[in-house]
């Protein structure tokens, strides 16, 4: 595997190595450290960037409550989209099954909280919507992702 | 099948109207190394694929671009969802904003509409993900070179996002590439084409 060879691309497989914690992850791009490597166009902004990803502005306790929880759901699951992918070329590494495996309970969980007090994120969520309008389906409640509405 | 889920892969929220930004971000919407063109090469070459896990990265990263796609989207249509006509005509869109007004139309940043002709899938496997290397490469450059015109945080904390799920995919293509050296002869990974040639593929020869 290790072994190059002429005439063709040689990538060296990747260790699973050091992992960010859910936030930095999400805020990076990868939850692997070794695959974060910054433009050097983005050095500039260091220290200010908590501000510049969450506004400072007053929100009603509600709003504040569904972004958390929002970022916490969006936090997983980049999680194991970024596990998936690793999986796919690391089928027998342990530590990231397993934590791809503890990541997918954790969503389960969070998307049932979001869908019982919010509204649901997917199909699957729909019994557990709490905000039922007489029996009306609760597909089209919430505001569409593009609006910028959580967070 | 697909699924929708109700929210988007990184958040966006961006208050400042600027069409010129969004003139410039629709390139990877619908440009030549965009996220529209990323996901229909990667979900189009899978079928053929000689090596399943390799098909199967192919599917699952040809949908995570489709999410990358829908957070451009989101983008653009932030940056000009209050744009007046004043703002129109001034930053460049006047263009854009007589063909669609301020809807959503997969063009490259020089106005070249969306095509197919920007991927290939070519029915070999090499052949393929070393286009889909380079495809990650391309697109990496194309966020290099947004992050040094566009000074908006709070357009830039998706697009550094994105950037560097280009470096990450960059390297699983890689492997994928590892995985399928692996099923051939290494003296001569080109003495058949292991997409078509099955029977010598599979050893039956």
């Amino acid at each position: 595997m290790s072994k190059e060879h002429l005439a063709i691309a040689n990538i060296p497989m990747q260790d699973y190595g050091e992992i960010y914690d859910d936030k930095k992850a999400l805020c990076t791009g990868t939850i692997f450290e070794a695959l974060d490597m910054p433009f050097f166009a983005t050095d500039i902004e260091k220290g200010n960037k908590k501000s510049a990803l969450f506004g400072t502005e007053k929100k009603l306790p509600e709003q504040e409550e569904r972004e958390q929880l929002m970022t916490q759901i969006t936090e997983v699951s980049f999680v194991i989209d970024d596990l998936t992918l690793y999986l796919d070329t690391h089928g027998d590494e342990a530590q990231a099954l397993s934590l791809f495996e503890q990541k997918l309970t954790e969503r389960e969980t969070l998307k049932k909280q979001f869908a019982e007090k919010f509204y649901p994120l997917t199909r699957e969520c729909i019994p557990y919507c709490g905000k039922k309008e007489d029996g009306r389906f609760c597909w089209q409640t919430g505001p569409m992702p593009w609006e910028g509405a959580c967070v | 099948m697909w699924q929708y889920e109700k929210r988007l892969q990184f958040p966006v929220k961006i208050t400042k109207t600027c069409p010129k930004t969004a003139q410039m971000i629709i390139s990877q919407y619908g440009g030549p190394d965009g996220e529209l063109s990323a996901s229909m090469r990667y979900l189009a070459q899978r079928y053929t694929m000689p090596v399943k896990a390799v098909g199967g990265l192919l599917t699952d990263i040809g949908t995570e671009e489709l999410a990358h796609m829908e957070i451009i989207c989101a983008m653009v249509y932030q940056l000009t969802k209050d744009l007046t006509i004043e703002e129109a005509k001034t930053a460049g869109f006047d263009a854009y904003y007589i063909d669609h007004t301020t809807a959503l139309w997969p063009q490259a940043a020089a106005s070249v509409p969306f095509t197919a002709l920007e991927f290939q899938s070519k029915g070999d496997a090499i052949a393929d993900l070393t286009e889909d290397l380079a495809a990650e490469q391309k697109a990496r450059t194309v966020y290099d070179n947004l992050l040094r015109m566009i000074t908006d945080p709070e357009v830039r904390e998706p697009l550094k996002f994105l950037r560097t799920r280009e470096i990450v995919h960059f390297q699983r293509f890689g492997e994928a590439l590892e995985k399928t050296k692996d099923q051939l002869d290494s003296k001569n990974f080109y003495y058949f084409n292991p997409e078509f040639d099955k029977d010598k593929f599979h050893g039956k020869l």
